[in-house]
C-alpha cells in the first residue's frame, strides 16, 4: 500500500440542473429543502468576457460554475491555483456535431466548435478567464475519471505544497454516439484541496474543512462497468440528479455534504483503488 | 528535482516504426510527409501517416477496443524491447506498482467518425461500432492497462498537443510521493477528420510539407504517431537518459492562439530549468515546439533567443548552410558547439498529443547518438525566430536536452533531460 | 424593415442586405444582446467595434459561404478591406454572390 496522502478540502463548489449549487445539494441531502422543481439552464459563464462567454459550450459553462463557486468558498484567488480538470468524455455535443459535419460536408467544420472541442476546453477558458498563468491539466479515465482527478489534484497539492483547484463534469452525450456512450443532463462538481498543515478547522460551512487521507490500494481484480453504482448515491440526490457520467463524483460529495466521518473506495484501474477516509481536521502537534 | 532515469524508450512515427527508423531519418534528413491520402473528401495538405496500422491485429481479448488509435498503440510497443522492459518493470515492482499515464490528444475518435458516416437507415451506429469503449477518450488508457496487464493508476492526459509531455510531471509527481515505483507514459494520437478538417478550418493546415521557421512557412503538417517511455527511480535503475526537470503552465490568453510575448511558454521553460537545478548555457540542443504556423515559430523564436545566450559560434554556424549541403555536417572541431534548436516537424508531421513524446524521444536518441535534427523542409530560417534554429542536423555531444510542447487553451509543458543524473 | 428615416444620414441606415448581413453575424457568432439593427455599417467590426477577432472571421467566412457561396480566405490580401465594417462585407458578398 502506498503513501498516505493527507489533505484539507477549503472549499466545495456544485451545479446541476435542479440542485444548482452546493448549499442546495447539502440542504436536499440533509431533508432540510427539495430539488428545484424546475431545470435550470446552464448557467452563465460570468467570468468570462463576452468574446469568450458566447463561445462557450455547456461543458465548460458547468465546469467554471463549480470552479468560481469552489473557489469561493476557500476564500482563494482562482490567480493563484493550478488546477486539474477532469471530464469522462468531453464535450459531446461538439463531438455529435463534428461527427455529423465530417460525414455530410466536412468542409463545414465550424472552426470555433473545433477549437472547443479539445478535452482542456474548460481548462483553457477558466485560465483565461481568471488571468491564471499557474499549470492546468485536463484528464480523464472513463468511468473512473472522478478519483483520477482528485489523486492527481491531491498529489499535485503535495508534491508542490499548494492548494488546487479540482474541477470535475460531464454534460449530456447527444445523437447517435449517446446511444452507445450515454450520459444525460449536466453536473459539475469542484473542490479546493490544500496540503494539511496543523491549523484548527476554525468556523467552517458544510463540507469545508475537512480532511481527506487517500491512498492508492490494490483492490478489485476485474474491473467494473461503473465504479460508482446508483445504490451508493444518496436517495435524496438520486432522483434530483441526471443519469450523468458524473454521478461518480457523488458518494465523496455526500460524505462532505452530511459532516459524516467514514471511508470510501473509488476504482483507479483493474485491481486498484484509491481508499479515502473522510475525517474532521484535528490540530496536529 | 530528484531525477527520474529513462529506462526504456520508443516511438513509431511517418518516419518508420522504432527509434532506429527516427534517427535514422533525421540523420539522412528524410521525411514522412506524403500527400493527403487519408481523407475520403479530398483536402489538399500533407500527412505523416503511419504504413500498416490498418494491417494490426489485436489479440481477441483486445477485440472491443479495436481502432486505429489503439492498433497504433499497439503498433508502437512493438519495437525496442519496450514490452519487455514493462514485463521486467512489472516482475521487479509488481503490476499495481506501475501507474500509466497516457498522452492523447483526440483518442479514438476516429471510430466515432466512422459511425456516423456508416449510420444505419434509423440513425444508428452500425453494430460492428456499437462498442462504447472507443467512443470515449478513456479508450486509450484503458487499452494500454489491459495491453500490459498494468494495475496500477491509469489516466489519460488530454491537453491538446501538450498531453503527452505533460505526461512526464504527472508521473513524475506519482513517483515522488510513492504512489507508484515506475510509470509508463507517452501518447499516441491518429489521423482522423475531426483534426485534418478541424484544423483546416482555422486555416491553419499548409497545401504544403511544413516547413517550420521558414519565413514563408504557412502552416502546419498533421501526422500521428505513438510512443512510450518507463520511468524508475534514481539508485533502483541505472541509465544514460534522464528526466531532470518538467515545466508546466498556462497562457491564460486565448484558445487557440499563443501569446503573443510567449508569456506563459517562458514560465514552463524557466521552471523546468529551475527543477533541473541547469542554467540556459547548459543546454546543448531544443527540441522546438516549432508547428510551422506563422504565429506560433514566431513566438516560440523570440523566447529561446531571449533566454538562451548567444555565443560566437551560434551566429557562425545558423544561417551559413549552403544550399546543397550534405546532411549532418560535422560540427567544428575547434570550438565547444553552441546550442542548436529546431522543430523535426517536417520529418513526422505534429502528432498532437503525441508530439510531447515523439519530440521527448528525439531528445534522448539526440544524447544517445551525439546528434542534432536540423529543420527540415525550411529553405531559410526566419531571422525573426532568433539565432539558435538550425537548418540542418550535426553530430555533436548533447549531454542536456529541452522539448516544448504548446497546446490549444495556452497550455505549456517543457521537460529537461540529461544523459546523467547529476549535474 | 431595418431602413430607417430620420435624423440619421443614410451612410447610417443599414440595407437591406446589411440588415440581412448583421442578423447573419449575430447568429452565428452568439453575440449576446446585440440587437443586429444597432450595428452601424460603417463601423469596424473588428478589434474595437463588436469586438470580433479572428476566429470569428473564419466563422463568419464559413456561415456567408453557407448561406451565400461566396468563399473568403483570410489570406487574401482584401480581405482586411473586405471584412473592414458590416457595409464593405455586405457589399464584397452581394457583388459576389453566384448568380
Amino acid at each position: 500500500m502506498s503513501t498516505c496522502l493527507e489533505v484539507r478540502v477549503s472549499g466545495v463548489g456544485f451545479w446541476a440542473p435542479r440542485l444548482p449549487d452546493w448549499q442546495t445539494a447539502c440542504a436536499v441531502l440533509a431533508g432540510r429543502a427539495e430539488p428545484e422543481a424546475v431545470a435550470r439552464s446552464r448557467p452563465a459563464p460570468a467570468l468570462l468576457a463576452p468574446t469568450e462567454r458566447r463561445r462557450a459550450p455547456d461543458t465548460v459553462s458547468i465546469a467554471l460554475e463549480a470552479a468560481s463557486r469552489a473557489c469561493e468558498a476557500a476564500g482563494v484567488d482562482p490567480v493563484s491555483l493550478p488546477s486539474v480538470f477532469a471530464c469522462t468524455h468531453g464535450d459531446g455535443a461538439i463531438n455529435d456535431y463534428l461527427c455529423g459535419t465530417l460525414a455530410s460536408n466536412p468542409l463545414l467544420c465550424s472552426p470555433t466548435r473545433f477549437h472547443n472541442s479539445v478535452h482542456n476546453a474548460a481548462a483553457g477558458y477558466w485560465t483565461i478567464g481568471t488571468g491564471c498563468v499557474k499549470p492546468s491539466t485536463a484528464l480523464t479515465a472513463g468511468s473512473e475519471t472522478f478519483a483520477a482527478g482528485l489523486l492527481e489534484a491531491i498529489v499535485q497539492a503535495l508534491a508542490d505544497e499548494t492548494p488546487v483547484l479540482y474541477v470535475a463534469y460531464d454534460a449530456a452525450m447527444p445523437g447517435p454516439v449517446g446511444e452507445v456512450s450515454p450520459s444525460a443532463g449536466m453536473i459539475a462538481s469542484a473542490l479546493v484541496v490544500e496540503p494539511l498543515k496543523g491549523d484548527g478547522p476554525g468556523v467552517r460551512p458544510a463540507g469545508v474543512g475537512r480532511c481527506l487521507r487517500a491512498r492508492v490500494a490494490p483492490g478489485a481484480q476485474a474491473m467494473p462497468e461503473a465504479s460508482v453504482s446508483p445504490g451508493s448515491i444518496p436517495h435524496a440526490w438520486f432522483a434530483a440528479l441526471p443519469a450523468n457520467s458524473m454521478r461518480q463524483c457523488l458518494p465523496l460529495l455526500a460524505f462532505l455534504a452530511s459532516d459524516a466521518e467514514g471511508r470510501m473506495q473509488m476504482q483507479l484501474n483493474q485491481g486498484c483503488v484509491l481508499e479515502v477516509d473522510i475525517e474532521e481536521v484535528t490540530t496536529h502537534g | 528535482m530528484k531525477p527520474l532515469a529513462v529506462t526504456a524508450y520508443t516511438t513509431t512515427t511517418a518516419v518508420g516504426q522504432g527509434n532506429a527508423a527516427l534517427i535514422g531519418a533525421l540523420m539522412a534528413e528524410r521525411s514522412g510527409l506524403r500527400p493527403n491520402d487519408f481523407t475520403q473528401h479530398p483536402l489538399e495538405t500533407f500527412i505523416g501517416r503511419v504504413a500498416d496500422v490498418e494491417a494490426v491485429r489485436l489479440p481477441s481479448h483486445l477485440a472491443p477496443w479495436d481502432c486505429r488509435n489503439n492498433r497504433l498503440a499497439l503498433l508502437g510497443l512493438e519495437s525496442d524491447g519496450f514490452i519487455a522492459a514493462v514485463e521486467a518493470a512489472r516482475r521487479r515492482y509488481g503490476a499495481d506498482r506501475i501507474a500509466l499515464v497516457i498522452g492523447t490528444s483526440t483518442s479514438s475518435i476516429g471510430a466515432t467518425e466512422e459511425a456516423y458516416a456508416r449510420l444505419t437507415p434509423e440513425g444508428h451506429f452500425p453494430d460492428d461500432l456499437c462498442r462504447p469503449e472507443v467512443h470515449t477518450p478513456h479508450s486509450l488508457g484503458v487499452f494500454l492497462a489491459r495491453a500490459l496487464d498494468l494495475r496500477g493508476p491509469c489516466v489519460t492526459v488530454s491537453t491538446a498537443c501538450s498531453s503527452s509531455a505533460k505526461v512526464f510531471a504527472q508521473a513524475e509527481r506519482l513517483l515522488r510521493l510513492g504512489i507508484a515505483d515506475a510509470a509508463i507514459v507517452g501518447g499516441v494520437d491518429t489521423l482522423c477528420g475531426s483534426v485534418l478538417f478541424g484544423f483546416n478550418s482555422l486555416e491553419l493546415v499548409s497545401k504544403e510539407p511544413c516547413r517550420p521557421f521558414d519565413p514563408t512557412r504557412n502552416g502546419i503538417s498533421l501526422g500521428e504517431a505513438a510512443g512510450f517511455a518507463l520511468l524508475e527511480r534514481e539508485g533502483v535503475a541505472d541509465s544514460d537518459a534522464w528526466l531532470i526537470g518538467h515545466g508546466e503552465s498556462s497562457d491564460a490568453h486565448h484558445m487557440s492562439s499563443p501569446h503573443p510575448e510567449g508569456l506563459g511558454a517562458e514560465l514552463a521553460l524557466r521552471d523546468a530549468l529551475a527543477r533541473a537545478q541547469r542554467a540556459p548555457a547548459a543546454v546543448d540542443y531544443i527540441n522546438l515546439h516549432g508547428t510551422g504556423s506563422q504565429k506560433n515559430d514566431e513566438v516560440e523564436g523570440a523566447l529561446i533567443a531571449r533566454v538562451f545566450p548567444v555565443s560566437p559560434a551560434t551566429s557562425a554556424t545558423t544561417h551559413a548552410a549552403p544550399a546543397h549541403a550534405a546532411p549532418a555536417h560535422p560540427a567544428p572541431a575547434h570550438a565547444a558547439p553552441a546550442l542548436a534548436a529546431s522543430s523535426t516537424k517536417g520529418f513526422t508531421g505534429h502528432t498532437l498529443g503525441a508530439a510531447g513524446i515523439v519530440e521527448a524521444v528525439i531528445c534522448l536518441l539526440a544524447m544517445k547518438h551525439g546528434f542534432r535534427p536540423g529543420t527540415l523542409n525550411a529553405r531559410s530560417i526566419d531571422p525573426d525566430c532568433g539565432p539558435h534554429v538550425r537548418l540542418h542536423g550535426e553530430h555533436a555531444p548533447v549531454r542536456v536536452a529541452v522539448n516544448e510542447s504548446f497546446g490549444f487553451g495556452g497550455n505549456n509543458c517543457v521537460l529537461v533531460f540529461a544523459d546523467r543524473a547529476a549535474p | 424593415m431595418p431602413a430607417r428615416e430620420g435624423i440619421y444620414s443614410m451612410s447610417q441606415v443599414q440595407s437591406v442586405a446589411e440588415h440581412e448581413m448583421a442578423e447573419l453575424i449575430v447568429t452565428s457568432l452568439n453575440l449576446e444582446g446585440v440587437d443586429p439593427a444597432s450595428i452601424e455599417p460603417e463601423a469596424p467590426l473588428f478589434g474595437t467595434g463588436l469586438g470580433l477577432d479572428s476566429i470569428d472571421a473564419l466563422e463568419l467566412a464559413l456561415e456567408i459561404s453557407k448561406r451565400y457561396g461566396v468563399q473568403l480566405r483570410s489570406d487574401d490580401e482584401d480581405n482586411r478591406q473586405i471584412f473592414a465594417s458590416l457595409r464593405s462585407l455586405a457589399t464584397y458578398v452581394h457583388t459576389h454572390r453566384p448568380a
